[in-house]
């Protein structure tokens, strides 16, 4: 136990004083190389104004926190329901396929414009980008867990009596429950860049916002504090789903003790 | 309960896998099927199993016709199949779950099998914690965990070492006693089936015939001595004699 905890707690010391090493660096090594503060302020002076800020921050945060979650939560329904369909109609399946990759090879930025025509400058057209931008990672591995089942796991529940509800939730889903764990892994970060694309293109809210009144004003430290409160966001998020892997997937063969 | 396969044959486009074949196994019996790989045995207790349909000829269990996949059987394949996020004694209750019984029901008879199966103390290990034949030990208590009056078996020891094998088998005859599921049991092994069987049932390929039915008179419980007895001896050369019959063919 106690040797775990230490050997968790290397786990993070380890990348942590090599952080804090390239901060010193950058701390004394900027004014050396004469960088000028516009283009790369001392991490000092970003965390000055990150405290000067951070109630702008945090609001601006709960804005993309929102549209990026919302965005992921719709993707994790739609993309699941999608999944399902393709596996219990595969002749709809062999439709909506082939259509989805072609949709998902289109550059989901470069149509973004367009959702600000339809759904205008506040959250929705927010939303809709971070829902397109994580539905095709977590339909994909959604079919991957729902659909490779065993085909013998399957006989055998059926000839124990199982049905196709039964054997949806105690078999299908569960077997999907790490494949959507990491989807969303992935799709998060996506779902935060839908976000921020959207808070660039128009709004007057977010992070993306912040940012975009920083490089207005030539604030780079503004800017750099501000990539600090994503950082914090993301850090969080991904934090949340290591936990739900370490509580519910300890079976996992990446999460088994070496 | 009594299985009655009557001049049963199954195509699979242009394959013949079962030709013509007639089997009838009593109640509580224990039949094994030999044959080299790709005679029909798997296809066979599919067959019986109502998961496929035979292209003509029928199966009747316990006098009803088999019209399409049954619902009280346990099932034993190569592989144990188990739910990698399930604990062992949970993998076993897992059959319970399937049939809508509920598991508190079947704990007491679930935690009797594992002792049985020499798996005592290993009910909250995860799959990937158990040895490959502990695996498959918990694998045959999950089928045998209902009392199903049917246990089909295709070729259960097949993934495992020659010594763990010999041991399984014992545990097996130890679980079966307990039960006397009618067992249908397929393997490459011709000691394993005479040891284990009431009947052996001889297959050869291309197409897949059933060439022999020996019935196997040998006294229970059987141990390692039985390998050594004249009479088991004298049935395995009979065995050996329906395989090899075809190579000179
Ligand atoms: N679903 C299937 N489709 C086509 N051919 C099959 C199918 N299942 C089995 N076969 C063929 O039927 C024959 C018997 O197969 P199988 O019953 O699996 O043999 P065994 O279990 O004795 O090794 C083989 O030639 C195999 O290729
Ligand atoms: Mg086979």
């Amino acid at each position: 136990m106690s040797e775990s905890m230490s050997k968790r707690l290397a786990a993070i010391a380890k990348p942590l004083a090599c952080f804090a090493v390239l901060v010193l660096i950058w701390q004394y090594g900027a004014p050396l190389a004469g960088i000028p503060s516009y283009v790369l302020p001392l991490p000092t002076e970003i965390a000055q104004r990150f405290i000067e800020t951070f109630s702008v921050q945090m609001q601006g945060l709960a804005m993309t926190a929102f549209t990026t979650l919302a965005g992921l939560g719709l993707a994790l329904v739609v993309g699941v329901l999608l999944a399902l369909l393709i596996i219990y109609v595969p002749l709809l399946g062999s439709m909506i396929t082939p259509l989805l990759a072609a949709f998902n090879s289109i550059p989901k930025i470069a149509i973004a414009p367009l959702f600000v025509i339809w759904f205008g400058l506040g959250y929705e057209s927010k939303v809709l980008l971070a829902f397109l931008l994580a539905l095709f990672p977590i339909f994909v591995n959604s079919v991957t867990g729902l659909g490779e089942i065993e085909a013998d796991l399957i006989d055998l529940s059926t000839l124990a009596g199982g049905n196709r509800w039964r054997i949806f939730v105690k078999v299908r889903l569960m077997n999907a429950v790490p494949y959507i764990a990491d989807a969303v892994k992935v799709a998060f970060p996506l779902a935060l860049v839908g976000s921020i694309v959207g808070e660039f293109i128009g709004g007057n809210s977010g992070i993306g916002h912040i940012i975009l009144s920083g490089q207005f004003n030539l604030d780079t430290p503004l800017v750099f504090a501000t990539l600090l409160s994503i950082t914090l966001f993301t850090t969080l998020g991904i934090g949340a789903v290591s936990l739900f892997e370490n509580a519910f997937l300890t079976w996992r063969p990446s999460q088994r003790r070496r | 309960m009594s299985v009655d396969i009557r001049n049963v044959s199954k195509s699979f486009r242009s394959t013949l896998a079962v030709d013509d074949a007639s089997l009838a196994l009593e109640e509580g019996s224990f039949v094994s099927i030999v044959g080299p790989s790709g005679c029909g045995k798997s296809t066979l207790l599919r067959l019986v199993a109502g998961l496929i349909r035979p292209s003509s000829g029928t199966i009747d269990v316990r006098g009803v016709p088999v019209k399409g996949p049954l619902r009280n059987i346990g099932m034993v394949f190569q592989s144990p199949v188990l739910l990698p996020w399930r604990r062992t004694l949970d993998n076993i209750l897992f059959v319970a779950e399937m049939g809508g019984l509920k598991t508190s029901q079947w704990r007491e008879r679930a935690l009797e099998l594992m002792q049985l199966a020499g798996l005592g103390g290993f009910e909250a290990s995860y799959p990937h914690e158990l040895s490959g034949g502990m695996q498959q030990r918990a694998s045959i208590c999950r089928a045998m965990l209902l009392k199903p009056p049917l246990i089909l078996m295709d070729e259960p020891f097949g993934a495992l070492d020659v010594i763990t094998r010999e041991r399984m088998g014992y545990a097996l005859q130890t679980l079966w006693d307990e039960s006397r599921s009618t067992v249908l049991f397929v393997t490459h092994s011709i000691t394993e089936a005479v040891l284990l069987s009431d009947t052996v049932v001889v297959m050869t390929p291309r197409p897949g015939r059933i060439r022999d039915i020996v019935p196997i008179d040998l006294p229970r419980p059987r141990h390692p001595g039985t390998l050594r007895e004249p009479r088991f001896l004298e049935l395995s050369e009979r065995v050996r004699e329906g395989i090899e019959a075809q190579w000179m063919e």
